[in-house]
């Protein structure tokens, strides 16, 4: 309960953007993974799976896309959205995709926007903006480590 | 003459007429796109969740996908032995599809991989994907890839729930 008063209060200092986020830095793919893991702690979330979708597609003779996907969840997220709204686990765990190219790691949000759309009234909405900030102050705190 | 003169003056205003009356367009109403639902969803009526991911996994083969992996809503961020049991991910992809989407717009990774949620009632299994088509809908160059992409969500969901 206390975690998600957190995240409203997040929610309200962090307005919300019409377009995913995005950060990147100069950092091959196994010190992003870290770094992000590092900070996903430090805002209390999970790493729930890396999904490494350029060696699965380089094994099967596609070309390599340089890009892998992580989800990221929080236990609070998953019981809040069983108890008031249940679409919203389609949400869940949160995605970012991690894309290497020129030696630079770019780290992309799913659209938030889009979610805020259809969900335009509270506690819904309310919801999706503090999971947006949230998500958004621990990408800034991967772009500082 | 003026007789002449007239008739000309008039199948010239009959010309014109004519022209400008099909320059303009024709008064038809265009369609507006259909606004895409946000969710595909088909329920398994009088089935388990084991008989549900049964039937799920093998709608997925039948339907050139591979299926990657399945999990509990809340896996890894509870023991196991405190998992939820009634709701459920599979994911799965077709291998083919992903490099094709991923080269029109990398931000086709917002539908990667394929995912179906599964969700235990006391009547059946729902089972609920995101509409890529919805998910598409700012990005126009995935959007026909996309439409093709629900489709197969559709035959696989309406097979799974049969």
């Amino acid at each position: 309960m206390k975690r998600i008063a957190v995240l409203l209060a997040l929610a309200w200092c962090f307005p919300a953007h019409a377009e995913p986020l995005s950060v990147s830095k100069a950092v091959d793919m196994r010190q992003a993974l870290d770094d992000l893991a590092l900070a996903a702690a430090n805002h209390e979330l999970v790493l729930v799976k890396m999904q490494p979708i350029d060696t699965a597609l380089a094994k099967r003779g596609f070309e390599n896309p340089h890009m892998r996907i992580l989800f990221i969840g929080s236990e609070s997220a998953v019981r809040w959205a069983e108890a008031v709204e249940p679409r919203l686990l389609n949400l869940l765990p949160l995605r970012l995709t991690l894309i290497q190219r020129d030696g630079r790691m770019t780290v992309m949000s799913d659209d938030f926007a889009l979610w805020l759309h259809e969900f335009p009234s509270d506690p819904a909405h309310r919801m999706i903006e503090a999971w947006q900030a949230e998500l958004k102050a621990m990408l800034d705190d991967f772009v500082r480590q | 003459m003026i007789h002449h003169i007239r008739s000309l003056f008039l199948l010239l205003a009959l010309l014109c007429g004519g022209v400008a009356t099909a320059a303009e367009p024709a008064p038809k109403s265009i369609p507006k796109p259909i606004p895409e639902p946000m969710i595909l969803t088909a329920t398994a009526q009088g089935r388990d969740m084991e008989a549900a991911l049964a039937a799920l996994n093998q709608a997925i083969v039948n339907h050139n996908y591979t299926f990657v992996r399945q999990q509990a809503i809340d896996n890894r961020l509870v023991p196991y032995a405190q998992e939820v049991r009634s709701v459920r991910l599979v994911y799965f992809c077709n291998f083919a599809k992903m490099d094709r989407a991923l080269r029109l717009d990398l931000r086709a990774a917002q539908m990667l991989p394929c995912r179906v949620t599964l969700i235990e009632t006391p009547t059946g299994v729902d089972l609920i994907a995101v509409n890529p088509a919805w998910v598409s809908q700012n990005m126009p160059g995935l959007h026909e890839e996309c439409q093709e992409l629900k489709n197969d969500y559709l035959a696989i969901l309406e097979e799974a729930s049969l």
